[in-house]
């Protein structure tokens, strides 16, 4: 199940946006569609992303993907433990598996909602 | 590698680029630690991939890069090598080359991946009675538009520096009909499983302009061989 908290990237990246600071991940189906995941790097602390640019890479079965920043601002947290622990992906997506906290000063124009989302994942097939 | 880059960000339609090594080097994947190859013959060469996986000792094979819009492969990764590999596979058969595909049955990729590329074989790896015949990683991106690097290496004979790898030589006398073979039905059934239609063509100025810039930007630093 979706939150209907969240916002959504067509390349399935999530935010949750509260008091100006997103929580940043990848969704259950850029999980299950990557698979066997091995590798995962995260900017630090303190980094700046920027909106449709890359913040990250992730490695499953031997692909590297790229993974894009729903928001601009500056990175105040990290989830330090999740590149030793990436069976959390699988676990808790939009819980335990949070990549990124960012204070915002952007947003995307291109974020979805839930439902406009599963259809995107639906006609994706 | 720069020309391979260049056609990830750049190619304006779906291209296959067949090559080959000289010298034979060694390439690491995206996230391999250089420190990892300390122990390499001094003078090695060496350069990182944009693509995942294990490190490759490119001697005598056939290498490729196939770059293509997203939605034409599966967008379940597994799957788009279940749909490459098999092509090669037939390709090979055509050319009268045995191998196998490892099926769902066989472990995944083991975590944390080997050092080597060929060292131990994983699900959908194609192999030989000797081992790991094939070398495959990807890179995926959605900038400029969502787009898979796809990297093989078919070895022809085994390498120095990994002798372990299977090769066509091992059971086949390789002469230049059989690689220009070869090539022929990669070329074809790569075009039959992704429905497109095959035309030769060289790299485009800009392409060629770009390749030529990330060689000298990237791929000759030595901060790009040692980001990790």
């Amino acid at each position: 199940m979706r939150p209907n908290d969240c916002k959504f990237l067509k390349s399935h990246e999530w935010c949750k946006i509260e008091n100006g600071v997103a929580t940043i991940g990848i969704t259950d189906y850029a999980v299950s569609h990557l698979s066997d995941l091995v590798f995962l790097d995260l900017p630090k602390q303190g980094a700046s992303v920027t909106v449709g640019e890359s913040f990250g890479e992730i490695e499953s079965v031997k692909a590297v993907s790229s993974l894009y920043s729903p928001v601009s601002g500056e990175v105040v947290a990290v989830n330090k433990e999740l590149p030793d622990h990436l069976e959390w992906l699988g676990e808790g997506p939009f819980t335990k598996a949070w990549m990124l906290k960012v204070k915002v000063t952007a947003q995307s124009p291109d974020l979805m909602n839930t439902a406009a989302y599963e259809a995107h994942c639906t006609a994706e097939g | 590698m720069a020309v391979d880059d260049a056609l990830l960000q750049r190619a304006a339609e779906p291209t296959l680029r067949l090559y080959g090594w000289w010298p034979h080097a060694v390439s690491l994947g995206w996230f391999q630690r250089f420190a990892d190859f300390a122990d390499l013959p001094p003078g090695t060469p060496i350069v990182r991939r944009r693509t995942g996986g294990g490190a490759i000792h490119h001697g005598d094979e056939l290498t490729f890069a196939l770059v293509l819009p997203a939605a034409l492969l599966p967008g379940d990764v597994a799957e788009s090598y279940v749909l490459l590999h098999d092509a090669i596979r037939t390709a090979l058969a055509d050319c009268g080359i045995a191998c196998k595909r490892l099926d769902a049955g066989h472990a995944p990729t083991p975590r944390p991946i080997a050092r080597w590329c060929f060292a131990e074989p994983g699900r959908d790896d194609l192999v030989t009675s000797r081992g790991k015949l094939l070398g495959s990683a990807q890179r995926r991106v959605q900038r400029p538009s969502p787009r898979v690097l796809h990297h093989g290496s078919l070895v022809v004979r085994s390498p120095a520096l990994t002798p372990f790898v299977a090769a066509i030589a091992d059971a086949h006398a390789v002469d230049a009909a059989l690689r220009q073979q070869l090539a022929d039905r990669l070329i074809h059934h790569f075009a039959r499983v992704l429905a497109l239609e095959p035309r030769t063509s060289a790299l485009s100025t800009d392409e060629t302009a770009l390749a030529r810039q990330l060689q000298r930007t990237l791929y000759e630093c030595d901060a790009d061989l040692r980001r990790r």
